[in-house]
């Protein structure tokens, strides 16, 4: 950006930036897709709650409840609204009218992915959170559960990180493939199959799949629990499991061997997913989302309108 | 330039737009700005002039930084042109062809945003959006969503939003498009009254337009810069010997005032159409006097005189030459 931009005062420099988040929040919450998309969560989110009201326990009536956000089908929904900002004729033709203004891609790219993010975590959170407090107050006739604010937190966290990165990959490929339709068809062949994939790289815990197998676990975990891990002892687990991760990660590519794993109880077969680490899967999906953003304004940067 | 410069090298201070060797060319396939030396002053109203696919468009999203040049530079006051030219674009007031808007916001709420894009403060911003909507004339139209808006309408929102950062510069691209003649004539008045304290560049291929509106002149062709130069450069540059007389009367009075006209010395006179008089004065002789004479002889021949005029449109006689020429040049090109 220019010098003269630079030293502006800060409410003045991120004008634009607002005017272009509130506009496209504006857009999107009078847009269709996402009067639906709200409509139809919270139609699923009550079926789901009367459906098992009298059968599951907190825990699990939670984690069934972000399902549909994690794995099927609201998916489509956020890839679409991710893809839409920055790719077809009608969006380049608005985004020139933005661009040809004192405005530098930059700053119209990361207002328009706010605004897609905004609007994705607002509709997953008014779907899920008053059901959730209703789930987790009120008296059902089930077994108590130790389900704790903590779990309930950061179970939304580890979904909202994972939607916010398919809005973050939506971006990505609207901005490569500039055309809705075909990136969007990309994606849903590139989501769907990701277990495989992630399987392949001995990724499994990144997949949505086990993430939503992992909720319930995540949802009884104590606040102590995680507090200890960060100051050392599970943190140095995560740490080892990460290298683990990426060299045979990189194995794969360079078709060497990686090295011997000790045996211990399976993550995945255990059922109670106690190495389930907060730690790794906000580091892969944070990174990855970073990644995808900044590659995106790379790739938008690069752009002829 | 790259041919022939007509026009004189101006400093660099005194310029609004200079480009140097601009090229874009489209996937290795197609050249729409070709090696363009281009030079506006600073005041003028400058009519980017040329055929339909000769690279206009192309020319000022460049300027914009809308598009990448794949050679060369673009400079607006001095400083380089490019997507991320935030001052650049804070110069420049930009209204594309047959503007696209918002159709879902209503005027104020669409030029508030322009407002607030250009970073003007609340108080800078709502007098400014007030007094643009009545100067183009859209205050009656403030409750109507931009979708329920026509095409003359949609551009005249575009012009007031190409205002609303009051820009030193404004690029108007095809800014008569579509428009019916009250539009059209609104919309070249504006230009009259904009250019009087701004510089303007209006691309257009209708000659009228130009005629009407600029000082200064560029000429592109198959992307390139064929002329640039005021508008008394390009007009200098066909030489027109010739006028004709639009009469009413006898054709035979009509007849006898070509072979009076003729027997004058440096004149050549012939009938067009049974009711006008081409008259073509030879080198070396005075235009005027020539008139003087054979305004005479009209009279003299009892026939009245409904006009005269010098042959067609001589900005469209010297597009077209310069046309044919730059086709003709071939490999000298």
């Amino acid at each position: 950006m220019d010098s003269t931009v630079k030293t502006l005062p800060l409410g003045t420099k991120l004008m634009p930036f607002l005017a272009i988040l509130q506009h496209d929040l504006r857009g999107l919450w009078a847009s269709r897709l996402v009067r639906l998309w709200l409509a139809a969560s919270a139609l699923m989110t009550l079926m789901l709650s009367a459906a098992n009201w009298p059968k599951f326990q907190d825990a699990t009536l939670i984690a069934s409840l972000l399902f549909p956000y994690l794995v099927f089908p609201w998916f489509f929904v956020v890839v679409v609204l991710g893809v839409s900002p920055v790719s077809g004729a009608r969006a380049e033709v608005l985004a020139d009218g933005i661009l040809s203004r004192p405005v530098s891609r930059h700053e119209y790219l990361l207002a328009a992915w706010a605004a897609r993010v905004l609007i994705v975590l607002g509709v997953y959170l008014i779907g899920t959170v008053p059901a959730i407090a209703v789930v987790t107050l009120a008296r059902r006739p089930v077994p108590e559960d130790t389900v704790t604010l903590f779990g309930i937190i950061s179970a939304l966290g580890v979904v909202g990180l994972v939607l916010t990165f398919l809005v973050s990959l939506g971006f990505l490929a609207g901005t490569l493939l500039r055309k809705p339709l075909l990136a969007a068809v990309v994606l849903v062949f590139v989501w769907y199959p990701i277990g495989v994939v992630l399987n392949a790289f001995s990724l499994e815990e990144f997949s949505p799949i086990s993430l939503s197998r992992a909720m319930t676990t995540q949802l009884r975990q104590p606040w102590r629990v995680a507090d200890a891990s960060s100051k050392g002892k599970v943190n140095a687990q995560d740490m080892e499991a990460l290298t683990r991760q990426m060299d045979h990660f990189l194995s794969v590519f360079s078709n060497g061997q990686s090295r011997p794993v000790a045996a211990k109880p399976d993550f995945f077969e255990s059922g109670g997913f106690r190495d389930f680490s907060l730690f790794r899967v906000v580091l892969g999906y944070g990174l990855s989302t970073l990644i995808a953003v900044v590659l995106s304004i790379l790739f938008f940067h690069r752009r002829d309108f | 330039m790259p041919d022939e410069p007509t026009a004189a090298q101006e400093p660099a201070a005194d310029l609004a737009i200079r480009t140097e060797h601009l090229t874009k060319i489209y996937g290795q396939r197609l050249i729409a700005v070709n090696d363009m030396n281009l030079q506006v002053p600073r005041g003028s109203v400058f009519g980017l002039l040329g055929p339909n696919g000769a690279g206009k468009t192309t020319t000022l999203r460049l300027l914009l930084g809308l598009q990448h040049p794949t050679a060369g530079r673009a400079e607006i006051f001095g400083r380089p042109c490019g997507p991320n030219a935030v001052a650049v674009r804070s110069q420049i007031g930009y209204l594309p062809t047959n503007p696209k808007l918002p159709e879902d916001l209503r005027p104020i709420e669409y030029l508030d945003l322009l407002g607030k894009l250009s970073r003007l403060p609340r108080e800078v911003r709502q007098p400014r959006i007030a007094s643009l909507l009545r100067a183009v004339g859209l205050l009656d139209a403030t409750d109507q969503k931009i979708g329920t808006f026509s095409t003359g309408m949609c551009t005249r929102l575009g012009i007031a939003a190409s205002l609303v950062g009051d820009p030193p510069l404004l690029i108007w691209d095809e800014p008569t498009a579509g428009l019916d003649p009250s539009a059209r004539r609104f919309t070249l008045d504006l230009i009259r009254e904009l250019g009087k304290t701004k510089t303007i560049v209006v691309a257009t291929h209708i000659l009228s337009d130009i005629d009407q509106v600029c000082d200064h002149l560029g000429v592109m062709h198959e992307g390139r810069m064929i002329f640039t130069g005021s508008m008394q450069d390009i007009q200098r540059r066909i030489c027109r010997d010739d006028f004709t007389l639009e009469l009413e009367g006898d054709p035979e009075k009509v007849g006898r005032l070509v072979r009076d006209a003729a027997s004058l010395e440096g004149i050549e006179a012939r009938t067009r159409d049974g009711q006008a008089v081409v008259v073509r004065v030879a080198n070396g002789h005075s235009r005027a006097r020539a008139l003087a004479d054979v305004l005479q002889l009209v009279d003299a021949c009892g026939l009245s005189l409904h006009s005269v005029h010098s042959g067609q449109n001589a900005t469209e006689n010297a597009y077209l030459q310069l046309l044919q020429e730059d086709e003709a040049h071939g490999f000298h090109r």
